[in-house]
């Protein structure tokens, strides 16, 4: 897939923005809060329905208008174009999306369906941050690949939330009533069989991601670095696991911390508990203080993220690179880059053109934008100003 | 705000009391009773107290009924040896729509949840159980397909499995995450013909 235009109306900074793509490498230049990650945060809303980053739709509506609007032309890999519209009205709180003329209700139904890979200084929190940052990035990558894992990780929130309210009220109670323990016990079950299903996608995922992520560190990466990505779910599960066995384990966890749920008032055992070990030669990637071994380990996860994504949805996905050099100003950036252009459309946010030492000719699949004051510019104008 | 009748203050209480609707369209309810004549009013509030004086729940299936048992519960061209089990009224209307099915109801009053401070014991679960006897041959699950549903669904296929009978539970046709009330006719005929073994 490659987006071929957008336009952008009420957009944070951006009034009204109409935007040409290329088809390989598209580099947004300007200073900073000119609205570079703005344009990138539009593509999201085109491709995936929603922010990468905002939670709320409101913050996104430029200041004093009352409703946004992003228009887009996607190219899709076989050759025909689709038009995507998504509007948000500020009064009623509503986001809409449509393909074509069609509304979409469902949003879930559009997730995977034009897949992007997106790397940003949020997503450091992947490797410097808490085992739910990195459950975060791999249930959304399976999620963008299977649409069942989506529902099934609802439902186990949903359930986790149900069988919590009755641990909170015995934590209070100090005690499980045999009303309570008659509530329970269908809700533990519940959640058993729905957790049982997670810890198993998860742990086929990642032995299926592995192999990707050791091809993605070779590719950009000269030394021989290995890592290593590690399922360490709390209840022991292998992927060949049949599902009763892991139910089974999970149950028996459960009676065991029974007390303990009910002295703290929640759940004390599943799928929300799983910590992904990340390690290079050996060594956890946590023992490790090198900004740049942690950015170098990131950017092979998202591009292991791109092969596998490209393997099983139906449509390439895209690049978005927002702000990859101010941590990482070595070699190893431009080299990614051109690696990177190479793969998929890729949309680049920069400070300056120079970052990219010459890696990229600018030809007709290469293109420089310059972004000011929320608004596209001419390469003279940013000149002269 | 500050209002310059009680009775008509009292009354946008009331309505706003009512499930999705806010103190803006109850005020202009209780404006709109306002208006109505006086016979009108009377018999929109007699058919509010008929409701709580003549409605009460079937002792059998639990239904709301004005006879006890409900005109299905005492039908005598009705298949007895199927009891559907649903969560609500209303499904027993949806269900009755689609013409498919001839055998008995039991409306549990609900699923499990507590979130909603719904417990196996707020539930009319003792009451189904105390309808199966040997000539019973089936009982469908009906719930609806969200996690409340799927969950009672569960609760109540291992509570029943060892009694015997043949257990099934409507497919999963219908849209993951809507209410059976909301579906159609012939999504609903579909799910009912291809209801599965539990
Ligand atoms: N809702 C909004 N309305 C108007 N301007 C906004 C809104 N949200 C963010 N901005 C502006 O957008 C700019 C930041 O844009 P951004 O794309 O993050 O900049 P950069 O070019 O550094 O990536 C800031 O000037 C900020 O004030
Ligand atoms: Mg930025
Ligand atoms: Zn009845």
């Amino acid at each position: 897939m490659k987006i071929a235009s957008a336009q952008l109306r009420n957009f944070r900074n951006h009034t009204e923005t109409e935007l040409e793509f290329k088809t390989a490498a598209n580099a947004l230049l300007g200073e900073n809060g000119q609205g570079k990650t703005n344009v990138l945060e539009a593509l999201s809303y085109l491709c995936l329905t929603k922010s990468f980053y905002a939670a709320n739709d409101g913050t996104v509506v430029q200041q004093g208008k009352d409703f946004f609007d992003v228009r887009g032309t996607l190219l899709l890999d076989h050759g025909t174009e689709q038009t995507i519209r998504v509007s948000y009205d500020a009064a009623v709180n509503r986001r809409r999306y449509f393909v074509g003329e069609k509304e979409i209700v469902t949003f879930s139904s559009v997730i995977g369906k034009y897949p992007i890979v997106i790397l940003s200084p949020e997503n450091s929190s992947i490797t410097f941050g808490t085992p739910a940052d990195r459950r975060k990035f791999i249930d959304l990558t399976i999620s963008q690949s299977s649409k069942v894992y989506i529902d099934d990780a609802l439902e186990y929130r949903r359930t986790l939330r149900q069988r919590n309210k009755i641990l909170s009220e015995a934590a209070r109670k100090k005690m499980l009533t045999a009303a309570d323990k008659a509530s329970l016990e269908p809700w533990t079950e519940a959640l058993v069989t729905r957790g049982a299903k997670i810890i198993l996608k998860r742990a086929q995922f990642l032995r299926e991601f592995a192999p990707y992520v050791s091809d993605a560190y070779a590719a950009i990466v000269e030394d021989g670095e290995a890592p290593a990505t590690a399922y360490e779910p709390q209840i022991a599960c292998s992927p060949d696991d049949s599902a009763a066995a892991v139910e089974e384990r999970y149950r028996r966890m459960l009676e065991e911390k029974r007390a303990d749920e009910i002295k703290t008032g929640a759940s004390l055992v599943g799928p929300h508990r799983d910590e992904i070990a990340f390690s290079l030669n050996g060594l956890r990637l946590r023992t490790y203080s090198s900004q740049g071994q942690h950015k170098t380990f990131l950017v092979g996860l998202k591009i292991a993220e791109f092969f596998y994504l490209k393997e099983r949805c139906s449509e390439t996905p895209v690049f978005l690179l927002d702000d990859v050099f101010s941590e990482l100003d070595d070699p190893r950036s431009t080299r990614l880059v051109g690696f990177i252009e190479n793969l998929a459309q890729t949309f680049i946010t920069a400070t300056s053109e120079s970052v990219f030492r010459n890696a990229l000719q600018w030809n007709d699949e290469r293109q420089k934008i310059f972004i000011r004051n929320g608004a596209p510019v001419s390469e003279r104008e940013m000149i002269t100003a | 705000m500050q209002y310059t009748s009680a009775s008509v203050e009292q009354l946008v209480e009331e309505f706003s009391q009512l499930p999705g609707i806010g103190k803006k369209t109850a005020l202009r309810l209780a404006l709109y009773i306002l208006k109505m004549p006086r016979e009108r009013v009377a018999s929109f509030s007699a058919a509010l107290t008929n409701v709580k004086e003549k409605v009460r729940y079937c002792s059998i299936c639990s239904n709301i009924t004005e006879n006890d048992p409900c005109i299905i519960c005492s039908n005598p061209k009705r298949n007895r040896f199927v009891i559907c089990v649903v969560e609500e009224p209303n499904d027993v209307l949806a269900l009755e729509k689609t013409n498919e099915y001839s055998g008995l109801y039991h409306v549990l009053g609900g699923a499990l949840s507590p979130l909603d401070n719904v417990g196996p014991e707020d539930l009319k679960v003792k009451e189904l159980l105390a309808r199966i006897n040997d000539s019973l041959e089936e009982i469908i699950l009906a719930m609806n397909p969200n996690v409340e549903g799927e969950t009672t669904t569960m609760y109540l296929s291992r509570l029943l499995k060892p009694m015997g009978m043949k257990i099934s539970r409507i497919a999963r046709g219908l849209p993951i995450g809507s209410d059976l009330e909301f579906a159609d006719e012939a999504t609903l005929s579909r799910a009912l013909e291809g209801r599965v073994a539990l």
